[in-house]
């Protein structure tokens, strides 16, 4: 998806912000540090970095062991480089942070918009956090329900028989009863 | 006479080396600066992360999703102000390819 955007972007000059939620890294995974990647990228990729930033950068470096940002003073900084250029902001994987961070991160982003009117957001989550989506975010979003179509299914099973460590053990006999055998156990939907 | 010149060239030629060399001095210090702020602003490296993903990835899964006429609003309202939809939500259950298709 974030190729894809990418590909999109780069016809027309648009950022890619992205970020992959991840249970396993949830310690490090802080609202300030998700929001705080997601400002890098675009910043990244501006010529000058604005000086709102670099003001900042140089004040919190005096204080004794360097001071970082607040959610709040980042939420400002993306509201200013979201309005110099389209961007788009993805947030895979909304249900692998604990509810606290979740609905922070949830919060930051509708103040974002509210500054951004050039801004998209594309997020990903399991069905029980469009609650959560709705009630921070309602009426902005357009909700799509992800179910793998039968094609997409055997698309992958061909990909991974085609990288099997010993091929020659299996004909296309064994291959297509493996591909029927699955394909038939996916549910109706 | 002759010398005279050549030390005038030479001259010349140290100043350009000290101008280049400054110019050299500033440029890094202002690339030095940019990447020194932009690992203030976040120390996680979320392409990483990316990169895993699109090596585990098969080409053209999901593809029909990037039809539907809510993706398409709400990508190409990026350079429309005012489009129906800021956020397009993508959900689904467990393992159904949500972070993988393209």
């Amino acid at each position: 998806m974030v190729d894809r955007l990418c590909d999109i972007a780069n016809e027309r000059n648009i950022a890619v912000s992205c970020f992959y939620l991840d249970f396993a890294a949830r310690e490090e995974q802080s609202p300030s540090n998700i929001l705080g990647s997601l400002l890098k990228q675009i910043v990244g990729r501006l010529e000058v970095i604005p000086d709102e930033i670099s003001r900042t950068f140089q004040d919190y470096k005096k204080v004794i062991g360097g001071r970082g940002l607040r959610v709040a003073e980042i939420v400002r900084m993306l509201q200013t480089v979201t309005s110099l250029q389209p961007t788009f902001i993805c947030v895979d994987a909304l249900d692998e942070c604990v509810e606290k961070n979740r609905l922070e991160i949830l919060d930051s982003l509708r103040q974002v918009l509210e500054e951004s009117p050039n801004l998209r957001i594309f997020l990903t989550g399991r069905r029980h956090i469009r609650i959560e989506v709705d009630r921070y975010l309602g009426g902005r979003a357009a909700v799509l329900s992800v179910e793998p179509s039968r094609d997409d299914i055997v698309g992958y099973v061909r990909m991974r028989l085609s990288k099997d460590t010993s091929p020659d053990m299996m004909d296309r006999g064994l291959q297509d009863e493996i591909i029927k055998g699955i394909t038939e156990n996916i549910p109706e939907t | 006479m002759l010398q005279e010149t050549n030390t005038k060239k030479m001259s010349v030629s140290v100043t350009d080396n000290i101008n280049s060399f400054n110019n050299v001095l500033i440029h890094n210090t202002i690339a030095d600066n940019q990447s020194e702020i932009l690992k203030w602003l976040s120390p996680l490296e979320p392409r990483i992360r990316h990169q895993d993903v699109r090596t585990r990835r098969v080409d053209n899964i999901g593809e029909r999703l990037l039809h539907t006429s809510g993706f398409r609003k709400w990508c190409d309202g990026a350079q429309y102000k005012g489009s129906d939809y800021e956020i397009l939500f993508c959900y689904g259950g467990p393992g159904v390819g949500k972070t993988y298709f393209r």
